[in-house]
């Protein structure tokens, strides 16, 4: 054999050799598609892309029901809660003399000022200019009562005569619906199907511990974080990040049955991680959990993912429900709320409390964990950074480290939006 | 017994500022000797007008807190260091007791590491909370520690939380 031959022959031995091992890719190699079934992988341009950020508040968030506020934060007769959805859609939440809770677009139809500014309250306190019991625009004085009617224009025959009227000027009233553990959920959308229909049987795995006895909320935090809304959502769809989290890992992942932790797809693009026990105690300082809800074993921990972007996980002693608002491609609000019973004894209270606060809370171990990782996510694919594709191609059975709980997410917002997720510049009907 | 108060006050403003010191160069031990192994009871509450209820976002006795400190080590933390700047505005003192109670506000600043986009954002601080200490302050055998402290916020939006007790 030539000296040449067998440098060649080497040579093509070292690249068999690394195609074996790999290495790391050039600019071509990268922007390949990967190798995988268009389901099982994301192109980056549905995080970033404001012209499908757009797209998804008016095809999704415009059009499915979306968890606002719990019942008890509206436990009395005129109390009301302000929020929004859908982007930046302000919304009043209020509990009316009939005791029914009602919502409405929090703007006011004279000049579109926001009509009610605080968090929370009662309107029996009134405001400066306007009488109690009512929702006063404190810009001109136009007021609203708790079912939405305009029943107070100041000078309204010496301004509009004839040509305009409190009857024609009431606000704008949302589909509401009050259900699954006491939640206030409303529809943009007046033609919409029920609540029912939308959430189809992805409850009834959570029913008895959510709908036995009535719950209360105990936590509530926000804060705007520099991300996309899907992956914050995402991250709560895939366990495999468990890696990211020391608390799941020695409480979870390293106990038997783990990985035996069942995962299913509901219509809709609703997903639920089945019942697990979580072996507390094996976190140095933690304890086992004396509470639960009722059905729910001691230590268990059931998860429920509503598209496009609420949270149920009952974690034994507390529910944590996290709800979000997207603000732009790279900016979503997210609210976090927890749970206990609302007969709860004060020391059952304050039990659940430390249970909640030690994984969820903002000074918890694993909240902290994701926010940073997701955070990171939006930097790193960016528009303009180079990134290309996320893969989403786990299967192991629809157990806890497949990520179906992905797939089934862009399988309806494919749907929704009409675009594939692997390449949104295509229809998903091509 | 005046004296004695002014004692008192001054062994209260330095374990504060010295609890202050050993919490922003994270010498977690050295802030747990500043406490009483036996009662302390350390706690971040803050009332939320969303929800209208008092609540606490984090609540550990001693033995907890030094969990938490020796556990750091295994999570994944935003490492950028927080800064207490603290005034100590109130001190009351119950000499039957030898214990006082200090009302301190708190400005914490977050100086970014590694939180978010080292390349861009590592070195900038802003401003991360602010609030009160509300402490009890045993003072027996001349020496100063920390029985309880409550950390009121002001602040309710503490973007993605910390792992480090404030």
């Amino acid at each position: 054999m030539s000296s040449q031959s067998a440098a060649a022959e080497a040579q093509a031995a070292d690249n068999g050799k690394q195609s074996k091992q790999g290495r790391a890719r050039n600019l071509a190699e990268w922007s390949q598609r990967p190798n995988l079934p268009g389901t099982h992988y994301l192109d980056t341009r549905v995080y970033t892309d404001p012209a499908i950020y757009d797209e998804e508040i008016d095809k999704i968030w415009n059009k499915v029901w979306l968890p606002i506020c719990h019942e008890s934060e509206l436990s009395a007769p005129l109390d009301f809660r302000t929020s929004g959805v859908a982007g930046t859609k302000p919304i009043v939440v209020v509990r009316g003399a009939d005791n029914k809770i009602r919502s409405f677009l929090n703007v006011c139809p004279h000049r579109g000022n926001i009509v009610m500014r605080a968090p929370a309250g009662n309107l029996g306190e009134g405001s400066p200019s306007g009488n109690p019991r009512n929702m006063t625009c404190m810009f001109h004085g136009w007021q609203f009562d708790a079912t939405g009617r305009c029943v107070e224009i100041p000078r309204e025959k010496a301004g509009y005569q004839d040509r305009l009227c409190k009857a024609q000027m009431g606000l704008r009233e949302l589909r509401t619906e009050v259900a699954h553990g006491g939640f206030v959920w409303v529809n943009l959308d007046d033609n919409c199907g029920p609540l029912a229909d939308f959430t189809g049987n992805a409850f009834d795995f959570m029913a008895t511990e959510l709908d036995t006895v009535p719950l209360e909320v105990f936590h509530y935090q926000k804060a705007v974080v520099r991300t996309n809304f899907k992956l914050w959502h995402e991250t709560s769809r895939e366990f495999y990040h468990d890696y990211l989290h020391y608390h799941n890992r020695a409480t979870g992942m390293l106990q038997k049955g783990y990985f035996d932790r069942k995962y299913t797809a509901f219509p809709n693009g609703h997903a639920a991680t089945g019942l697990t026990s979580i072996t507390y105690d094996a976190y140095e300082g933690a304890k086992d959990r004396g509470l639960t809800f009722p059905g729910m074993p001691l230590n268990g921990w059931k998860q429920l993912n509503i598209f496009p972007g609420c949270t149920y996980s009952l974690r034994a002693s507390c529910l944590r429900v996290s709800v979000m608002t997207p603000i732009s491609t790279d900016k979503v609000l997210i609210e976090i709320r927890g749970f206990g019973l609302k007969e709860d004894t004060p020391e059952e209270r304050r039990e659940r409390i430390l249970d909640h606060d030690t994984i969820w809370g903002p000074f918890g171990r694993n909240l902290h964990e994701d926010l940073l990782v997701v955070q990171n996510q939006s930097i790193a694919m960016r528009e303009g950074s180079g990134s290309k594709y996320l893969v989403m191609a786990r299967e192991e059975n629809n157990t806890i480290h497949d990520e179906i709980g992905l797939r089934s997410y862009y399988e309806e917002w494919s749907r929704l939006m009409g675009r594939l997720a692997c390449d949104p510049s295509r229809r998903s009907d091509e | 017994m005046g004296a004695s108060r002014e004692m008192a006050v001054q062994q209260v403003h330095e374990l504060i500022y010295e609890s202050c010191l050993t919490l922003n160069a994270e010498k977690w031990n050295d802030y747990l000797d500043l406490c009483d192994k036996a009662v302390f009871n350390y706690s971040i509450v803050n009332y939320s007008p969303e929800i209208r209820r008092d609540q606490c976002w984090m609540e550990r006795d001693y033995k907890g807190l030094k969990s938490i400190f020796d556990l750091l080590p295994k999570h994944n933390s935003d490492r950028s260091q927080l800064t207490r700047h603290a005034t100590v505005y109130r001190v009351g003192f119950d000499p039957e007791q030898n214990v006082a109670n200090a009302l301190t506000l708190v400005t914490i600043y977050r100086t970014q590491l590694d939180g978010i986009n080292s390349h861009f954002e590592s070195g900038a601080t802003s401003l991360f909370a602010v609030g009160k200490y509300m402490d009890v302050i045993g003072l027996d055998a001349g020496k100063a520690n920390l029985k309880k402290r409550v950390v009121a916020l002001d602040t309710r939006q503490v973007d993605i939380g910390s792992h480090y007790p404030l």
